[in-house]
C-alpha cells in the first residue's frame, strides 16, 4: 500500500507501524519509551499529525492512503511540553549522573532545544507552609534499591517509560501506585531479587537503572603503582565498545586504550574460556548422567536455582572462564613471574552483569562495557596518542575458535565435538521454559544442555551497551 | 406536559421492595425476558434496539445497537466465546445514577443484563461494580441469587436453549476503570489502565474475546425496549437522541434530585421545574454538565438542549449537573477538580501523569489568586497537551472544566502579580 509522509509517497506493508515505515525511510522521529518489540505509546513524544490530529507513530498501524506530517509547529509543541513535563519530574543533576552524555532524555532535550523548565515551581513561588509540602510531595516517591551487588535502581531518575517492565525476561518489575506517585519497582517495593541478566540496565534510557559499581575503587587500583592491575577482556565486547566511545574502532585500539588508562597487562579471556571448556569436557566424559547443564551463563545458574531447583544437581560444577583465569593468574602465573599474588588486581571487562553476583575472591572486579566507557571518559584521554596494541603474549588461547561460546550454542557445539555427545540449546527465557517443562516431564533426554538467558548469547548480554540515536 | 409522565427506568422506584423479586415480577418485571425467549431471537431483538436509537448513557453516547451488533456479528471466532460486561464503576464525582438504579430496582438492571447478553450471544456476563458500593454489591448479589432460583439465570434460562452466568466483579474504585479497556484489564487481573485501540473490545476484549461493555443505565432501558418495541422508544425524547435519561441536579438548587426526564429537555427547565430553581438569595453563575469532566454552561447556555449530539457545544456526559452560584470560590473548585484527576490518573502516559500533577500543584498555589505570568503560560501549555496528546480520554477530561474556567473567568481566577 501507499502512504504519504510529508507530501512524499512511500510504500508500506499491511499492519506495519507508522514508526517503522518512517525509520526505514530515514525520517527521524524522536521517541523515548519504545523498545524493538514493545510500543506502548506512553511518552507521547513520537507524535505525528494525521489530518490535524496528533497520533503516536509508534503504535499506529498504517492504512492505505494515510497522510502524515512529521514536523509541524503543533508537533514540536507537543514534544516540547511533554518533554518538559518529564524533566520537571526528573531530579537528575546531569553531571553527577552515571549516564551523563549517554542519556536518552538528555539527548532528546538537546534535540528539541529545551531551554528552560516551565513546570518546576521556583522557591520564591512557594510561600505558605502548605506549599512547601509540595516540594516534599515531589520527593516522597523516590525508591532506591541497592540491595544487591549488580544493579542499582533510583526512581528519582526514572521517566516511567516501562522499557524495563517490558524487556525483563522474568517480569520482575511493574508499576507501583497510581498517577503522579507511580514508581517502577518489584511488587511491594521489595529489593530486587532476580536473575540479574542486566537487560533492564542496558535498556534504561536514563540513569534510573545502572550497574552497581566500584568504579572509584577500580580507578584507585589503576592509579596505585604498587598494584599490578590486569584486564581480562571478554571477546563479546569488541563490537560494542565503539558505541560507548566511537574512537575505539578495533580490538587493537581497545587494548591500547586499556593500557593507556592504566592496565598493566591486558589478557585475552579466550585462555580462560579454554580452561573452562576443558574442565567441562572432562566432567562430561567422566559423568554417567544425562541432561548435563552447562554452567557458563551465571544468570542462567541463578535462574535454575530460583525457578527449577530440582535440576540444580545437573549443572556442571565448573566456574566461569573469568574465575578460572583469575585463579590461574593469581596462582601459577604469579609464581612463574615471581609476583606477590596479593599485588595482583584482576578486573574482568565483561558483557555480563550476573558475573558481579557470582564472583568469588580471585576475581577482584567485574565491570561492564558501560562502566568501561565511563572510566575512559573520566580519564579524559587523547585518542590521537593511543597506539594499537595486542593481547599480552603470556596467556593466549591455543585456538581462536573456542571464542564461539559467546554466542548461544557455541559452547555446546565445541563440547559435543570433543565428547561426541548429543546436545540441545535454548536461547532466551521462553525457550528455556519450554525445555525445562519438557525435562520435568521426561520428554527430553540428551547429554548436554546449553541455555543462555540473553537472547543470542553474550553478544547481546546485559552488560553491553546500545547504539544511541 | 404529557411527556413528563414518561418513566422507563424509574417506573418502579419507591413502589416495590427492591430486594424482592416477586414484587418486581408482579409489577410486570421479567416479561421482556419471557417475550424474548418465546417470541424473539437475538437478531430481531437487536433490530428493536437499533430502531430505538438508544445511546450509551455512560457519557460518550455511542449508539448501543451498533456496539451490540458488532459483538453479535463476531460469532465466527473459533470457540464462539463472548462476554458481556455491565459497567457499574460509577466514579465520576457527583454522579450516582447507577447506584440509584441498583438501590431502587436491581432486577430491572439484571433483566437488562440478561437480555443484552443473550442478544450479543454471551454465555457469561460480568457486573463490574465500584468497590466503594458495598451496599449495592450486597443488593446485586441477593438479586442474582433470586433470579437464579427462578431460572432467569443459569444453564437453560426458562428451560430454553439460552444459557448465561452472571458474576459480580468488584473493582477497587478507580476512576480510570470506568474506561472500558481499563475495566477489561482490571477483570483480567491486570493493572487498571487503558489499552491501545484498535483492536476494539467488540473484537478483542476480555480474555481476547469479543466483549460488549455497556453502562448500567443503558442496560436498564433494554427490558422496556424489548417489551414495547424500539419504535415506541424512539418516539420519546428529542429528534437527535431518543429515550429518557436520569439527571442528577446538585449544588445551589432548592431540591437536589435524581430525576428521569426525556432527553432534549432544556437545562433551564431541568433546574427550574425539577430541582425547584436556584436557592433563595443566590444567583446562578454557571452549571457544570457531566460531572467533574464536564464543561461549564454559562447563563447564555441555559436554554441549551440536554441530549446526546456529537456536535453539541456542551456534551451531556453522565448527566450529573452541578449548579454553581456566585458565592462559590472558583479556586476551590479548580483545586477540587485537579486533585481528583491528579489522584485518578493511572500514570501510564506522560502528559496525563505529569500534567495533572503540575496542574494540581499550580492550582494549590493559586488559592490566593496570586500567580506569575510563568504559571499562566504553564497552565495553557498543560491544558493544551492534556487536550491533544493523552493516551485515553481521561487526560482530555482533566482539562475540560479547567479550560472552560480559565477561558471564562479569567478576572476571578487571576490577580496577576509580576
Amino acid at each position: 500500500m501507499k502512504i504519504k509522509i510529508n507530501n512524499k509517497n512511500y510504500k508500506a506493508e499491511e499492519g506495519e507501524l507508522l514508526y517503522a515505515v518512517c525509520k526505514r525511510n530515514k525520517i527521524k522521529i524522536p521517541t523515548l519509551c519504545g523498545t524493538k518489540e514493545h510500543h506502548e505509546g506512553l511518552c507521547r513524544i513520537c507524535v505525528v499529525e494525521q489530518g490535524g490530529r496528533l497520533v503516536t507513530s509508534c503504535n499506529t498501524k498504517v492504512c492505505d492512503g494515510m497522510e502524515i506530517v512529521t514536523e509541524s509547529e503543533k508537533i514540536s509543541k507537543a514534544r516540547r511540553i511533554n518533554l518538559e513535563l518529564l524533566w520537571a519530574d526528573h531530579a537528575g543533576k546531569c553531571v553527577t549522573c552515571k549516564k551523563n552524555r549517554r542519556c536518552e532524555l538528555q539527548n532528546l532535550a538537546e534535540d528539541q532545544k529545551i531551554e528552560n523548565f516551565h513546570f518546576i515551581p521556583r522557591k520564591e513561588e512557594m510561600t505558605g507552609g502548605e506549599e512547601l509540602d509540595l516540594l516534599k510531595d515531589n520527593r516522597s516517591r523516590v525508591v532506591v534499591d541497592e540491595g544487591n551487588s549488580a544493579i542499582l535502581r533510583t526512581t528519582e531518575l526514572c521517566v516511567e517509560c516501562r522499557r524495563c517492565i517490558n524487556i525483563c525476561p522474568t517480569k520482575e518489575f511493574s508499576f507501583n501506585n497510581r498517577a503522579g506517585d507511580v514508581v517502577v519497582g518489584a511488587p511491594y517495593e521489595k529489593p530486587l531479587d532476580c536473575i540479574f541478566c542486566g537487560q533492564c540496565a542496558k535498556n534504561c534510557p536514563t540513569g534510573a537503572i545502572t550497574d552497581k559499581n566500584d568504579l572509584q575503587k577500580v580507578i584507585a587500583e589503576l592509579d596505585d603503582l604498587k598494584k599490578m592491575t590486569v584486564a581480562l577482556v571478554d571477546p563479546a565486547i569488541f563490537e560494542t565498545i565503539i558505541f560507548e566511545q566511537p574512537e575505539i574502532n578495533s580490538k587493537n585500539k581497545l587494548i591500547g586504550t586499556l593500557e593507556a588508562i592504566g592496565f598493566e597487562k591486558v589478557f585475552d579471556l579466550g585462555f580462560g574460556i579454554e580452561l573452562a571448556l576443558q574442565k567441562m569436557a572432562d566432567k562430561i566424559k567422566s559423568s554417567g548422567k544425562n541432561n548435563l547443564i552447562l554452567s557458563h551463563c551465571p544468570s542462567f545458574n541463578l535462574y535454575i536455582e530460583k525457578y527449577y531447583p530440582q535440576f540444580k544437581n545437573n549443572i556442571l560444577d565448573v566456574e566461569n572462564p573469568d574465575e578460572l583465569m583469575a585463579e590461574f593468574i593469581k596462582n601459577q602465573y604469579a609464581s612463574e613471574q615471581k609476583i606477590n599474588p596479593e599485588n595482583i588486581v584482576v578486573v574482568s571487562i565483561s558483557s555480563c552483569v550476573a558475573k558481579k553476583i557470582k564472583k568469588s575472591d580471585n576475581l577482584d572486579y567485574v565491570i561492564t562495557v558501560r562502566e568501561l566507557g565511563r572510566i575512559i571518559r573520566q580519564k579524559n584521554i587523547k585518542f590521537k596518542d593511543i597506539k594499537n596494541s595486542d593481547f599480552n603474549k603470556d596467556l593466549l588461547p591455543k585456538n581462536e575458535s573456542s571464542k564461539g561460546i559467546i554466542k548461544t550454542g557455541g559452547a555446546a557445539e565445541i563440547l559435543a565435538k570433543k565428547t561426541k555427545a548429543k546436545y540441545i540449546v535454548a536461547d532466551g527465557v521462553d525457550q528455556i521454559k519450554n525445555i525445562f517443562n519438557d525435562l520435568s516431564k521426561g520428554r527430553v533426554e540428551t547429554k548436554i544442555i546449553e541455555c543462555m538467558i540473553c537472547e543470542g548469547g553474550c553478544v547481546n548480554g546485559g552488560g553491553q551497551t546500545r547504539k544511541l540515536k | 406536559m404529557a411527556k413528563k409522565e414518561t418513566k422507563i427506568i424509574t417506573k418502579n422506584w419507591g413502589k416495590i421492595n427492591p430486594q424482592n423479586i416477586d414484587e418486581y415480577i408482579s409489577a410486570g418485571g421479567y416479561q421482556s425476558l419471557f417475550k424474548f425467549v418465546k417470541e424473539m431471537n437475538p437478531e430481531t431483538a437487536l433490530g428493536e434496539i437499533k430502531i430505538s436509537g438508544l445511546c450509551g448513557r455512560g457519557g460518550a453516547g455511542f449508539p448501543t445497537g451498533l456496539k451490540m451488533e458488532s459483538v453479535q456479528k463476531e460469532s465466527a471466532a473459533a470457540d464462539g466465546e463472548k462476554y458481556f460486561i455491565c459497567n457499574l464503576d460509577e466514579s465520576e464525582p457527583g454522579t450516582y445514577k447507577d447506584r440509584a438504579i441498583v438501590d431502587s430496582d436491581p432486577h430491572m438492571l439484571l433483566e437488562g443484563i440478561i437480555l443484552a447478553s443473550l442478544i450479543v450471544g454471551a454465555k457469561k456476563a460480568f457486573i463490574y461494580i465500584n468497590g466503594n458500593y458495598r451496599k449495592q454489591i450486597e443488593i446485586l448479589e441477593k438479586a442474582v441469587e433470586q433470579a437464579r432460583k427462578k431460572v432467569f439465570i443459569g444453564q437453560e434460562i426458562l428451560h430454553s436453549k439460552y444459557g448465561l452466568d452472571i458474576e459480580i466483579f468488584s473493582g477497587a474504585g478507580a476512576y480510570i476503570c470506568g474506561e472500558e479497556t481499563a475495566l477489561i484489564n482490571s477483570i483480567e487481573g491486570k493493572r487498571g489502565e487503558p489499552r491501545t485501540r484498535p483492536p476494539f473490545p467488540t473484537q478483542c476484549g476480555l480474555f481476547g474475546k469479543p466483549t460488549a461493555v455497556n453502562n448500567a443505565e443503558t442496560i436498564a432501558n433494554i427490558p422496556w425496549i424489548i417489551e414495547n418495541g424500539g419504535a415506541a422508544y424512539a418516539k420519546i425524547g428529542s429528534k437527535k437522541s431518543a429515550g429518557t435519561k436520569l439527571f442528577i441536579v446538585n449544588g445551589a438548587v432548592k431540591n437536589p434530585c435524581v430525576v428521569e426526564v426525556p432527553l432534549g429537555i432544556k437545562l433551564n427547565d431541568l433546574i427550574e421545574k425539577y430541582a425547584g430553581g436556584i436557592q433563595r438569595g443566590k444567583e446562578f453563575w454557571f452549571a457544570q454538565v457531566g460531572g467533574s469532566s464536564g464543561r461549564l454552561a454559562l447563563e447564555k447556555d441555559l436554554d441549551m438542549k440536554l441530549e446526546y449530539d456529537r456536535e453539541a457545544k456542551i456534551p451531556l456526559g453522565s448527566g450529573a449537573i452541578l449548579v454553581v452560584d456566585k458565592t462559590v470560590d472558583i479556586h476551590e473548585l479548580l483545586l477540587s477538580w485537579t486533585s481528583f484527576f491528579r489522584r485518578e490518573s493511572c500514570g501510564k502516559c506522560v502528559p496525563c501523569r505529569e500534567g495533572t500533577f503540575r496542574l494540581w500543584e499550580i492550582a494549590k498555589r493559586l488559592q490566593d489568586g496570586e500567580v506569575s505570568e510563568r504559571d499562566v503560560a504553564a497552565i495553557q501549555d498543560i491544558l493544551w497537551t492534556l487536550n491533544n496528546t493523552t493516551f485515553c480520554p481521561l487526560g482530555k477530561f482533566a482539562a475540560t472544566a479547567f479550560s472552560d474556567a480559565v477561558a471564562n473567568f479569567q478576572k476571578e481566577i487571576y490577580k496577576l502579580s509580576r
